[in-house]
């Protein structure tokens, strides 16, 4: 850490750190020098999209740079740094990214270090009900040959591989520096600081790390995940519930470039009795599968040959509910049996995506759907982002986004307290996030929620109420602007 | 610094002193207030006390368990912080060229008590030094208790210097450049006896092309009604006593004061605020004629 740049009038000043030291050394003679504190100003524990991105708007930004900070990740990141794939070659963890998110992550100098050709913005998003085919669909009315102008300004949304997220963030955090990298080592306990005569940090939390380093921290900010130790620590509640569904992934070879070309691509979700199913498009002739199921539904998918899961998945756009449910009883045989079954089911081929023609190998995989959220996000010294204060249904790809949103108002909400003197790990100070993230957050949360509860009947009294409802808001213009700009990550004006 | 307004339920703190309760059919203290008065020559006042009003030292002692208490009485003192530096950063950018911005600047706060506003000013980067003064042994001990919890204002370093005394008798610097950069006076006028002797003696420790910042409230019917009728006696979200109405001094007063002093301060900049609770302080302008206000006033020689 000596190594790190720091300008004047650091928040927290190097000779602090070495009287403490100093001090802590007198008061406990039995330690050894690998066990005294460091002092930063922000520890962050997690390297994920939301932790990065933090450290990196704080780095970037001239009021917040001389703040002294940390990363602790637990994974090495020279595997992140170093990731490459060819250019056929897709990870199966992508997420949407919202022009809102792109913009900040622009502004921060990181969106330049992303591989921006594997990147894939998508212009149109065609959502139907699986059981009574009402079907609403979000476009912003581009004509049959858009220009590149209109095509940029009417982007929902940008599909990413994560990896190629965090890779972008790390090349930026490097090319910034003044970060104090501790990956490959986990947290193994976080308590408080010591007091020594001078200096009184019981109320700072102590994060102790398996490589035996310990840090001392103004403001430990948690980006650790759904499972958060940082929550843990301050007492923090995140009630919620599984939704008993698995998330099925997979990246997928199509028959083409889509419907529309390369120019507009076009984003699928169709609503099953088990869960939505989504097909979002990747550069060229590749997509990604979002596809929630019952858990029994997903464990019979991964267990398909390769040619069975596509059979499985064209069939999942296009075949009844009832027929999914059989050939989801079949151990093998999907494709003979879904060439036949098609040829009985009327549908227009271009109102659903291109038949996929492959799956890229060892891409299949799921993930436990649930919804979390935290209680508060801030306690005395702590502030949680990201899937760490709310994990979400992943059917409007708003996860991610919602992580980034957290960072631009924690980042602006530690800039205020900066420029204005505060301690920036007080409540006091961090009490702008919490108001201005948590009501937002919130309301996302219970949307989804409410739309997969929605479509999980397959009869029932709400199955043709929401049609009308469908219907009724793809007739309804002002309406869908408004759901395709929340799509979009715009901000909600109330007035 | 002294807590304006209070808006959280009575805490277990003393109620001092007793003040008489106004009713609604006893006749307000007149408007004006002797503000260029002097202590009467009779009285038995030492120079160094002038403007310590011991009554105040001990009602304000008593809150001192509770100043820094997010969710306490003084929360409303916390959430102008804020706009304490906002405002003085719009006072120095009036005159660039006697602050420029790369100059490090030396603080005097007079009256800090438990240190929100003396704090803040010494984590700030572009401070060199802050000496933070209070009459109240008790809550100086407390402002020095909590600076030990950041190593930003602890240590070798040392920006941040509390000192148990009243200005006058703090050592005033011989050489003119050697005094202060920016002199604060945050909630500390309205608690004050004689005020124009009190300010005599704040601003010779202000240095030529200095500040002198300081927040105070006017006296109106409207701050009669809220900080003594709604705010001590109906819902005694304060103590009763903190506030003495007759005491108040209005903005016009101030203008007046230093505009008789021959051009030795320049034209002041004033910024009225108002706290909207569960918002916090907004700038109202024009609101200065009403209640809270910011004065900032530059000395020229």
């Amino acid at each position: 850490m000596d190594a790190l740049a720091r300008s004047r009038g650091a928040y927290v000043c190097r000779s602090c750190t070495r009287s403490l030291r100093r001090q802590w050394l007198r008061a406990h003679t039995y330690s050894t020098a690998a066990t005294t504190p460091d002092i930063y100003d922000v520890v962050c524990v997690g390297g994920g999209p939301a932790g990065l991105s933090l450290l990196t708007a704080l780095r970037a930004n001239p009021a917040t740079t001389h703040l002294r900070v940390a990363l602790v990740e637990a994974q090495h990141l020279s595997k992140v740094r170093t990731w490459k794939l060819p250019p056929d070659r897709f990870s199966n963890r992508c997420s949407s990214l919202t022009p809102t998110s792109v913009r900040f992550l622009d502004s921060i100098g990181a969106w330049k270090h992303l591989e921006r050709d594997r990147v894939q913005p998508y212009h149109e998003m065609q959502v139907w009900d699986g059981v009574t085919g009402a079907r609403i669909e979000f476009d912003w009315g581009l004509g049959a040959a858009p220009s590149a102008d209109a095509i940029e300004g009417t982007t929902i949304a940008y599909m990413n591989e994560n990896l190629n997220l965090t890779s972008g963030l790390l090349k930026r955090l490097d090319e910034l520096g003044g970060v104090a990298v501790f990956d490959g080592a986990k947290v193994e306990a976080i308590t408080y600081g010591p007091e020594t005569e001078e200096l009184d940090l019981r109320q700072w939390p102590l994060v102790h790390l398996s490589s035996g380093n310990q840090l001392c921290a103004r403001l430990l900010v948690g980006a650790d995940g759904a499972n958060s130790p940082v929550r843990s620590f301050a007492g923090i509640n995140a009630p919620g519930w599984d939704y008993n569904r698995h998330g099925v992934v997979a990246t997928l070879e199509m028959e083409g470039d889509g419907w529309r070309g390369d120019q507009v691509k076009i984003a699928y979700q169709r609503f099953l009795p088990t869960g939505p199913v989504a097909m979002l498009p990747l550069p060229g002739r590749f997509s990604t599968l979002v596809w929630s199921t019952t858990p029994a539904n997903a464990a019979v998918l991964k267990s398909l040959s390769p040619k069975d899961f596509v059979a499985m998945v064209n069939a999942a756009f296009r075949l009844s509910p009832t027929d999914l449910t059989y050939m989801h009883t079949q151990e093998a045989g999907q494709t003979d049996e879904y060439s036949w079954r098609i040829q009985h089911t009327p549908h227009d081929p271009r109102a659903v995506p291109q038949e996929v023609v492959a799956v890229q190998e060892g891409t299949i995989a799921s993930f436990p759907l649930r919804l979390r959220h935290a209680d508060t996000y801030i306690a005395e010294r702590v502030a949680l982002i990201g899937d760490a204060a709310h994990t979400i249904h992943p059917l409007a790809g708003q996860g991610l986004n919602q992580g980034q949103g957290d960072v631009q108002s924690l980042a602006k909400t530690i800039e205020y307290a900066v420029t204005h003197g505060q301690d920036i790990g007080v409540t006091m100070s961090l009490e702008p996030y919490l108001a201005e993230r948590y009501a937002a957050n919130h309301v996302l949360l219970g949307v989804c929620d409410k739309l997969h509860k929605l479509y999980s009947a397959s009869s029932g009294p709400l199955v043709p109420l929401r049609s009308v409802g469908l219907s009724a808001v793809n007739a309804l213009s002002p309406l869908k602007s408004f759901l395709m700009n929340r799509a979009a990550g715009n901000p909600l004006k109330l007035f | 610094m002294r807590p304006a307004l209070r808006h959280l339920p009575r805490r277990a703190v003393r109620p001092t002193p007793p003040a008489p309760r106004p009713t609604l059919t006893a006749p307000l203290p007149s408007k004006s207030r002797p503000f260029t008065s002097t202590p009467p020559h009779n009285h038995n006042h030492t120079p160094s006390s002038a403007s310590v009003n011991e009554t105040e030292i001990s009602h304000f002692s008593a809150l001192a368990s509770s100043w820094w208490d997010p969710h306490g009485p003084s929360r409303p003192l916390h959430l102008m912080n804020p706009l304490r530096h906002d405002f003085i950063q719009r006072c120095l950018s009036t005159s660039p060229e006697s602050t420029p911005s790369s100059f490090k600047l030396r603080y005097l706060d007079v009256g800090c008590g438990g240190g929100i506003f003396a704090e803040s000013a010494a984590r700030l980067p572009s401070t060199q030094s802050v000496t933070a003064i209070d009459p109240s042994p008790t809550i100086l001990a407390v402002a020095r208790e909590h600076a030990r919890r950041d190593p930003a204002l602890v240590g070798s370093k040392g920006r941040l210097t509390y000192v148990n005394t009243t200005i006058e008798e703090l050592p005033l610097p011989e050489e003119r450049s050697d005094r202060y950069d920016v002199v604060t006076l945050f909630e500390v006028l309205e608690h004050v006896d004689y005020p124009a002797a009190f300010l005599d003696r704040v601003g010779e420790f202000v240095r030529p092309g200095g500040w002198l910042v300081l927040s105070t409230i006017a006296r109106t019917w409207m701050s009669w009604f809220t900080t003594k009728l709604v705010a001590e006696d109906v819902l005694g979200m304060v103590p009763r006593g903190t506030h003495d109405w007759e005491k108040y001094v209005n903005e016009d007063e101030l203008r007046g004061y230093f505009a008789k002093k021959g051009g030795q301060w320049g034209a002041p900049r004033v910024m009225g605020v108002v706290y909207v609770p569960g918002v916090g302080w907004r700038e109202v302008t024009g609101s200065e004629r009403i209640g809270n206000y910011f004065f900032g006033v530059q000395r020229l020689s």
